[in-house]
């Protein structure tokens, strides 16, 4: 039954796409089918999904709190009537829209974000965005240190001191330090509320989520089917995406999910990496591609004492030519900084030491005294590529400073690995992506003694000491001054190299037109039909 | 009959043991810790890695994991994966798509086989002979990666004959062009192989005697020669059978075909020892029950090796 369901609904939506190919526009239902080059999902809970699959479905299921307004670059509320600081950014206020409902019917309440983010901030529950609440204060209490192999007991403390419901409609978060821009992390779909009947026993619900955003399940949804839904009409929280229902289609082989398209049997997917030279040929006119979003760095090995000199580390990066890597890797600008050129604060210019200049790179490396032995560059071999741009980044060290180099290739997670325990020998390549749009997000995680994602190793006391002013800064312009600080602090010193910053390509059938925005990048959820 | 039966079952444990505990130690071998790979690059906290590394015993020794996971394939508490899925479902929803794609695909497979191996065989030198030869050749070195997406490209996106991928179409439809591909590469080894049996029969004494008797060309090939000339055909067949619960891994990757090839691809991506180890202790077990039909077969075919 749900499969001959599911068919027809994919035949009628092909049917759509032909007619409305013709022109005709005949009103009809607005229905779209979005290709997900991922293994289908095993269960819908936006608090226990950090994957992008996951938080893709959930921005259809549900609505954040604040979100990014897609022209101007600004915050905008959702299912928040006001998100409010208190003067040193410590302690945040956060007030609801009255009359928001889950697609249960009740209303959506202070206490349900309150419980949702105690079940979620709990360690032994061992949901994915519990890392998220370990700024809030209390968070301690509610993940003890485990013994090694020993299951985490669940804690006598079930609630986060930090977390306070006011009134119906309002609580506060207090943090354990102050922290400018909590405001801009509350849009992360990660953070939806669960309504109390969900909360009672989260495994009955996996495959049929309760949400409180502008779509809901339209059939039932049993393991590895596709996800087909219809627009909820109780959504009031914001305007909602055009379409009346959207199909996600996972298919877990990108290239499959590509002739898909081709065969016109999807409206929209990612352009894989072995299509990127062909896309604009095999599909003329349909597709489009995103601003570069993330960075992509060449990462240098604290732990050896042979690359510990700043001017050793800016010979390597005057030696490297960008724009010919970025050609290489293709969809590509160079980096000349440390952040994404999406994020606000970015300066195209922030690095002085990232323009090929072959004379002082040699310069540079006479001064720090030469290199003794051989570089040696990890590459991952999980990535059709990672041989080659190890290849092309060691050949410019050959040739621009006389360097022998050698290449090892490791799975992706081995390379990682080593890296954490201090083990790896030389280079190796990293990159990062924000969770929220803040230029302090590519700070603090990478360049912060002890960062969640600092890939070198690095620590520097001063740049630690500016980005907490940064933080503890309430006026958002004075804040990303500060952060742009330690961005100077983090090129001088150079632990990584800016590489690339690469742009996405998405195919998009004749029927709708993808929203593109220079802040939020390419959506299909709110593509407008034509 | 029984007994026979009996001794290969009890000869078979001792090697399923041996072969999972390797198939075990492979997995536990590769590098990279299985929980990182799940997570990329992000971070997990401390107390959310501790519950999922004692959920599925990734602290303990290699041998008590292996044994863990023995006793859950054994009692039947398949659990969930590292993603959360429940095992046993899985199971349920793959194992009737791999049996499918791998018995059509066999279909395909030994008809053409013993259709040109028979032909080949008994037409030896001729025309047919001779392209099958070259045509074979050709087949075995085509890549099968190559050939799946080019028959995608040309038969679903361009031809429109077949569905693209997936299995929204169902039995037959979804499966014939995955099956096609799979039968036309794979026919090759069989047809050569029985082309060549059929050409050493052909020679042997008793066909001779068979002739001298008077006996009719077709009562020949039919009742003297193809007999004999099969029996290592049963052979390969049964192999290339038992293979089936290994699933088609790229297969079933480039059509989309929820299967146990895909389910074991993403098993050994994340290092899961446990669903590594029941999906090839499934293998196994198909593997023995399946050689031990073609032994009781090859009896029946051929009366010097009965075993009753």
């Amino acid at each position: 039954m749900g499969a001959a369901l599911g068919l027809a609904l994919v035949l009628a939506s092909c049917g759509d796409g032909k007619s409305s190919d013709g022109g005709s526009g005949s009103g009809g239902a607005k229905s779209e089918v979005i290709a997900i080059a991922a293994d289908p999902l095993e269960y819908i809970n936006p608090l226990n999904e950090n994957g992008s699959p996951g938080i893709q479905i959930a921005m259809a299921m549900f609505a954040p709190l604040v979100t990014t307004d897609p022209n101007t670059g600004k915050l905008q509320n959702v299912m928040a009537d006001s998100v409010t600081p208190d003067k040193t950014s410590q302690t945040w206020t956060i007030k609801l829209k009255p009359g928001n409902t889950f697609q249960n019917g009740q209303p959506v309440t202070a206490k349900d974000y309150v419980d949702s983010w105690n079940m979620t901030a709990e360690g032994s529950n061992a949901w994915k965005n519990n890392g998220f609440f370990s700024k809030v204060d209390g968070y301690d209490a509610l993940n003890p240190p485990t013994a090694d192999g020993a299951t985490p007991k669940p804690t006598a403390v079930k609630t986060l001191s930090g977390l306070k419901q006011v009134d119906n409609l309002t609580f506060t978060v207090k943090l354990k330090v102050p922290f400018s821009q909590f405001g801009l992390t509350l849009q992360y779909l990660g953070l939806a509320p669960l309504p109390e009947e969900v909360r009672k026993n989260p495994d009955a619900y996996k495959r049929k989520p309760i949400g409180n955003g502008p779509y809901k399940l339209a059939a039932d949804w049993n393991a590895g089917d596709d996800i087909k839904l219809a627009k909820w009409d109780g959504y009031k929280a914001s305007a909602a995406p055009e379409a009346d229902s959207i199909t996600y289609r996972f298919i877990p082989n990108a290239d499959t999910a590509y002739n898909e398209f081709l065969a016109g049997n999807v409206d929209f997917t990612d352009v894989p990496s072995t299509k990127v030279k062909s896309f604009k040929t095999d599909a003329p006119d349909q597709w489009v591609t995103s601003v570069s979003s993330g960075a992509n760095y060449l990462v240098f090995p604290a732990w050896d004492p042979r690359y510990k000199n700043p001017k050793l580390r800016h010979a390597f990066s005057e030696a490297i030519d960008r724009k010919a890597f970025a050609d290489l890797v293709g969809l590509s600008d160079p980096a000349k900084g440390l952040i994404a050129p999406d994020i606000n604060g970015y300066r195209p210019d922030a690095c002085k030491y990232c323009d090929f200049d072959a004379t002082k790179a040699k310069q540079l490396l006479q001064e720090a005294g030469g290199f003794s032995g051989v570089v040696n560059i990890s590459y991952s071999t999980t990535s059709a590529t990672g041989q080659i741009f190890a290849e092309a980044i060691g050949n410019m060290l050959r040739q621009n400073l006389g360097l022998q180099v050698k290449y090892t290739g490791k799975q992706g997670s081995e390379i990682t690995e080593l890296a954490d325990s201090r083990k790896l020998d030389g280079l190796r390549f990293g990159g990062w992506g924000h969770d929220y749009p803040s230029i302090e997000d590519y700070l603090t995680p990478m360049f912060k003694t002890n960062g969640d994602a600092n890939f070198a190793g690095y620590s520097n006391p001063a740049l630690d000491a500016v980005l907490a002013k940064g933080d503890a800064e309430p006026d958002q312009e004075k804040a990303i001054k500060l952060y742009q600080q330690a961005e100077d602090i983090a090129l001088e010193d150079m632990p990584l190299i800016p590489l690339y910053t690469k742009s996405n390509a998405y195919l998009h059938s004749a029927k709708i037109e993808p929203r593109v925005s220079k802040y939020v990048g390419v959506s299909a959820l709110w593509a407008t039909f034509k | 009959m029984i007994r026979f039966v009996l001794r290969r079952v009890l000869a078979a444990i001792p090697i399923g043991l041996v072969v999972t505990l390797g198939v075990y130690a492979l997995v536990f071998a590769m590098p990279g810790d299985p929980l990182r790979e799940l997570a990329g690059d992000k971070p997990i906290p401390a107390a959310v890695l501790a519950a999922k590394r004692a959920q599925f015993h990734l602290d303990d020794p290699f041998i008590v994991q292996y044994l863990l996971s023995m006793k859950d394939i054994l009692t039947g508490h398949f659990g969930t994966t590292f993603a959360g899925a429940d095992i046993a479902d899985q199971l349920r929803l793959r194992i009737p798509v791999t049996l499918k794609l791998t018995l059509l695909a066999n279909a395909f497979q030994w008809t053409l086989g013993l259709f040109f191996g028979i032909y080949a065989g008994f037409k030896r030198n001729g025309w047919v002979d001779r392209s099958l030869l070259l045509t074979t050749l050709v087949l075995l070195a085509v890549p099968g990666l190559v050939a799946y997406f080019a028959a995608q490209y040309l038969f679903g996106v361009e031809l429109k004959w077949f569905p693209v991928s997936g299995v929204l179409e169902g039995f037959p439809r979804s499966y014939l062009l995955p099956a096609l591909v799979i039968g036309v590469l794979g026919f090759a080894g069989l047809a050569r192989l029985l082309r060549t049996s059929i050409v050493e029969t052909v020679n042997a004494d008793f066909v001779k005697t068979a002739r001298a008797k008077g006996l009719g060309e077709q009562r020949v090939l039919w009742r003297h020669i193809l007999p004999n000339a099969l029996l290592p055909v049963i052979t390969f067949i049964g192999l290339d059978l038992a293979g089936m619960f290994g699933g088609a891994i790229i297969t079933e990757s480039i059509f989309n075909l929820p299967g146990l090839g895909q389910f074991m691809f993403q098993a050994i991506k994340l290092k899961e020892g446990g669903v590594v180890v029941l999906l090839s202790t499934l293998a196994f077990i198909s593997f023995i029950v399946i050689n031990l039909l073609v032994d009781v077969l090859y009896g029946v075919v051929d009366p010097r090796v009965r075993n009753v």
